[in-house]
């Protein structure tokens, strides 16, 4: 048996304070040269003038340092854990949960948790000086070494947008498009379009909703994609335009930005769909330790 | 698309002049309000109470700022969806409300509060909150402190863009 890798602890704090530090100001390459893309294209005067102020805001935010958006949302982060490595101390959880409370207060991000779902349940009074965040973190063990961590502060506006549905084995590839299509759709300008559409089907009950957030946060190379889902992606992101909703829920030819799929072996009774909407505030990273 | 440069608080004599689609460039007091403060500001109508501030002559921005960075007059500032303070809208109309900024569509009853009071009912863009945040003159923490970011913050800003949804 191979020896085990030793992460240190403080490479694993560091590196998500650092990765934090790169995405609350700055919306991923793609998403920026997707918005550009939008711009080129569109001819409404009134989405073209938010285009711009996107793009405007993308420059000053980094350049000042400020959070693209004030909702600097909840963490996600996907942790992919090669089966030869041992983090020192841990458990991860801890390690990132640390290193995201601290970068919370280093960059001056909003607390946008609150620990009793159910208000009323609560006296707790938030107080800024000790508040914590939630990390929602992903396990999943890969083969060898390395350590991969897919990170993303994910706003709330377009969480709300999302939806699951479990559809029977037998519907049609139509059906199941007109549902996805509906949904990003019908949200309006509630998520803040232009958005991103991530897609979970098959797996199950929870494996589908996991499989839409992936889809949305962790980049996958095309030659990995099955083609018929690189179509059924293209297929989705010309209906979502075609409608018109546009920038903001307020006309325009880009309502989406982009849709990727993610799909898993299903029960054969069964057709889970997963639907997760994020906005042009996009900020998600990827790295590998 | 027209640019239109206001001062609040409006009137509904002014508020006819716009369009559906015109840009205002606003000016003024601005206080945020989100779901927890829109619950109790009805809580207050609802029990014959004095608000925290006059409603008629107020403009609310759905909206929970970032946390001031040393040096900066606020931190960063944005629309949250609108959507989620209809059910309390309706009764804040009634109480004399006529500005709302906010994102994304209202409900139909939402809209013909709007249109009846002669209120009106701003969209701004969602994930720029660097940009607004430039527009920002001054900002504090005006009441409901232990809500944090859905506490009501007074927000004096100048040229705040917002674009005319519902009037």
């Amino acid at each position: 048996m191979p020896s085990l890798r030793i992460i240190p602890e403080k490479q694993v704090y560091e590196t998500i304070i650092d990765a934090i530090g790169k995405i609350y100001c700055q919306s991923t390459p793609e998403t920026i040269t997707l918005i550009n893309n939008a711009l080129a294209i569109e001819e409404d005067d009134v989405a073209k003038d938010m285009l711009n102020a996107m793009l405007k805001n993308e420059e000053l935010a980094a350049k000042e340092k400020l959070p693209i958006c004030q909702d600097t949302g909840i963490v996600v982060v996907f942790a992919d854990i090669g089966n030869q490595i041992k983090i020192e101390n841990g458990p991860l959880y801890a390690i990132v949960s640390k290193a995201v409370n601290d970068a919370w207060r280093k960059y001056y991000l909003r607390d946008s948790i609150t620990f009793e779902p159910i208000r009323c349940f609560s006296n707790h009074i938030q107080n800024p000086e000790n508040s914590q965040q939630s990390v929602i973190l992903h396990l999943s063990e890969l083969p060898g070494n390395k350590l991969e961590l897919h990170i993303s502060l994910k706003g709330g506006g377009a969480e709300n947008c999302s939806l699951l549905k479990m559809f029977n084995p037998t519907t049609s590839l139509r059906e199941i498009e007109d549902f996805i299509v509906d949904t990003v759709v019908s949200s309006g300008g509630k998520p803040c379009p232009p958005v991103l559409v991530g897609v979970g089907i098959g797996g199950n009950f929870e494996r589908c909703a996991i499989l839409a957030k992936r889809a949305l946060m962790v980049p996958i190379s095309p030659s990995e994609k099955k083609p018929e889902y690189k179509k059924m992606e293209e297929r989705l992101l010309t209906q979502i335009n075609q409608k018109g909703k546009g920038i903001q829920g307020f006309g325009g030819k880009t309502t989406a930005l982009k849709v990727s799929i993610l799909s898993e072996p299903c029960h054969i009774a069964s057709l889970p769909v997963a639907i997760n909407i994020d906005c042009h505030a996009h900020r998600c990273i990827s790295i590998t330790i | 698309m027209r640019i239109i440069k206001i001062e609040l608080p409006l009137k509904s004599e002014e508020i006819k002049m716009f369009t559906i689609r015109d840009k205002l460039l606003i000016s003024g007091v601005l206080y945020t309000a989100r779901d927890q403060a829109h619950l109790r500001l009805n809580q207050l109508i609802k029990e014959g109470k004095p608000l925290p501030f006059n409603l008629a002559d107020s403009a609310l921005f759905y909206c929970g700022p970032a946390p001031t960075p040393p040096g900066k007059v606020c931190g960063a500032i944005g629309p949250t969806t609108s959507a989620r303070m209809d059910k309390y809208t309706p009764l804040l109309l009634e109480n004399g409300l006529k500005v709302m900024i906010g994102k994304g569509e209202r409900s139909k009853e939402v809209t013909n509060a709007i249109r009846k009071h002669r209120a009106i009912y701003l969209i701004c863009v969602g994930g720029i909150s660097a940009l607004l945040s430039q527009t920002v003159v001054s900002c504090e923490t005006f009441c409901w402190k232990e809500l944090g970011a859905e506490a009501i913050y007074r927000m004096e800003v100048k040229d705040f863009p917002g674009y005319v949804a519902i009037i």
